[in-house]
């Protein structure tokens, strides 16, 4: 099909330059067409359907309790991503310490706040009041200097961020231990051979190439921690759940606001998303991932195996 | 300039080195030839400290090396950051070159002279530039270690190295990574570093470099040092059977296979 009915010894350039016809995949054409239609179906239906009422989601979409709502779902994210980061960080660096102590320490806390559900954890810290009355600073087993009433401080908004911040700092000094882990020791000896202290060595040569593994991971964390603030719905704070679930409170229309709120979670996902692909390329300056001729973007560990396409000079790419 | 008396030093209760004692004296160049797993890598870490001693002492321009010793002549371990100040005294440049991957050559070069002996950053600059020239290196000061081929990056490091100014400059296999066309690039400085009077030490399996640049070559197997002397002694006129038959071997591994 593919050769003209020219001498084999004599080449067409022109066919040459444009390259062998791929190859006919029937079974794939099928999926595809199978797959198309579902999606048409389906879309179909949300269009078509009127429980969906669109009308009100489009009501609802930007009003002010519905922003007020995402705002504050915005600002507990944030927040609980710097906390959870820090304490991350700190808690990695505690995990790999030589020091027995510490590392056991570290360890002990990565355990508990990963075994128990987040949901328990923001509850916990909601009702810290009930296990301790007052919070005093001084000297530990002494006098007190500062006082404060626990059911004071511990606000729903504080008893989010708490929750959310602990947990969050758990998996975080996971992912940062495994970045740090994955940087060729061969750079901390340079570092050392240099006569570079442990700490220098760490923030100016290996954290920062530990960023490269960290992002990846932490970009789902961040996506993770919008949803899971949704949790703070228990704890009577107004997130951009609780603030769709008090308006069909009261009119009743559950399912076109929790589309309201789906959409504005989908929205902010998208763009957490590209923002994590532009910090990818940042923190990947020096390593270089490839692209093929074409543009293609071809995962370095894929590229022996996966079929390429022919380039324009007949060069297998 | 390095004198290392009795030094011992095992991994996991395998030795690797035993008993192993040298002197190096300022300005010269010693060359540690060996077959693989001898010990070179080991001694020169234990030099600057990467791998502590397990017995024995190791000194360098007349400092003991990771310990302070005390009145009654009890050693007491020093602290990271005298450990630290040490080894930026000694320069170290590594067979798998070890650059910083995130930097680039001039960042690489100028890093540690900012942030270990502070510097200032345009004087550290003007030097780093100086040095990578005098590699060859000056049109690549802002290529990425990735843009670089094998003896290029090799060169940086060296400069690297020599940034900090160094007393002593510890050379672990610095060409046995590289392809043959490119060891000669990297021989070439270090032709020229010795010629300037730099103290170094390198493992090597480059007999040829040996020969020609080292006043001392030692000859290390099995952990312990089998035969050290001139230069022209050891590879030319060894005395011991073991050295005779590693160079033996070196040369055949370079000559082709005759028909027997």
């Amino acid at each position: 099909m593919a050769v003209s009915s020219r001498s084999s010894t004599q080449a067409d350039p022109v066919a040459q330059a444009a390259g062998p016809i791929a190859p006919i995949r029937p079974a794939r054409w099928m999926v595809v067409a199978v797959l198309l239609l579902g999606l048409s179906m389906i879309a179909h239906t949300i269009v078509a359907n009127p429980t969906f009422e669109w009308g009100i989601v489009g009501h609802y979409f930007l009003s002010a309790q519905v922003l007020q709502g995402l705002a504050n779902t915005l600002e507990i994210t944030a927040v609980s991503m710097l906390i959870g980061s820090a304490l991350g960080i700190a808690v990695a660096l505690l995990r790999m310490s030589s020091s027995r102590v510490l590392a056991a320490i570290g360890w002990t806390y990565v355990w508990v706040l990963r075994s128990v559900p987040l949901l328990v954890q923001l509850l916990f810290w909601y009702n810290l009041a009930a296990l301790y009355r007052a919070l005093s600073v001084g000297i530990p087993y002494g006098p007190a200097i500062a006082h404060a009433s626990v059911n004071q401080l511990i606000t729903p908004f504080v008893a989010a961020i708490l929750g959310l911040g602990l947990h969050e700092s758990a998996y975080m000094a996971e992912i940062i231990r495994a970045g740090i882990l994955g940087v060729d020791p061969g750079q901390g000896e340079a570092a050392a051979a240099l006569g570079m202290s442990h700490r220098l060595a760490l923030r100016r040569i290996i954290l920062p190439q530990a960023l490269r593994t960290i992002t990846p991971p932490t970009g789902n964390e961040v996506i993770s921690t919008l949803k899971a603030s949704a949790l703070v719905s228990v704890l009577s704070m107004k997130d951009l759940l609780y603030s769709v679930q008090i308006i069909y409170s009261q009119n009743f229309r559950t399912i076109p606001l929790l589309i309201v709120a789906s959409l504005w979670y989908l929205i902010v996902t998208s763009m957490l998303t590209i923002g994590q692909h532009v910090l990818e390329r940042r923190v990947g300056r020096g390593a270089g991932e490839g692209r093929t001729r074409r543009g293609r973007r071809q995962p370095r560990s894929l590229r022996a195996v996966t079929p390429l396409r022919v380039g324009m000079t007949g060069e297998h790419l | 300039m390095v004198e290392a008396v009795d030094v011992c030093k095992g991994f996991g209760g395998t030795p690797v080195l035993t008993g192993v004692s040298l002197t190096v004296a300022p300005g010269t160049v010693t060359c540690l030839i060996g077959p693989s797993g001898g010990g070179k890598s080991t001694l020169l870490r234990c030099i600057n400290h990467l791998e502590p001693v397990d017995s024995g002492q190791v000194y360098v321009d007349g400092r003991l090396v990771g310990y302070r010793e005390h009145k009654d002549h009890r050693l007491r371990a020093m602290s990271r950051r005298e450990v630290a100040a040490h080894r930026a005294e000694v320069g170290m440049v590594f067979q798998q070159f070890n650059l910083f991957a995130h930097m680039t050559a001039l960042q690489n070069v100028i890093e540690a002279p900012i942030h270990v002996r502070r510097e200032p950053r345009s004087q550290a600059i003007k030097h780093a530039t100086k040095l990578l020239e005098r590699v060859g290196l000056g049109a690549k000061i802002d290529s990425y270690p990735r843009q670089l081929s094998g003896g290029q990056q090799q060169r940086v490091a060296i400069a690297r190295a020599l940034a900090m100014r160094p007393k002593v400059m510890l050379f672990d296999e610095p060409t046995s990574a590289l392809d043959p066309e490119l060891v000669g690039e990297v021989l070439d400085v270090m032709r020229a570093l010795a010629a300037d009077g730099l103290t170094m030490i390198v493992a090597t399996h480059e007999i040829g470099f040996a020969r020609e640049v080292a006043e001392q070559v030692i000859l290390l197997a099995g952990g312990t040092i089998i035969e050290a002397g001139p230069a022209h002694q050891v590879l030319d006129a060894p005395r011991h059977n073991r050295t005779r038959q590693f160079l033996a071997a070196l040369s055949d591994r370079r000559r082709p296979e005759r028909a027997r």
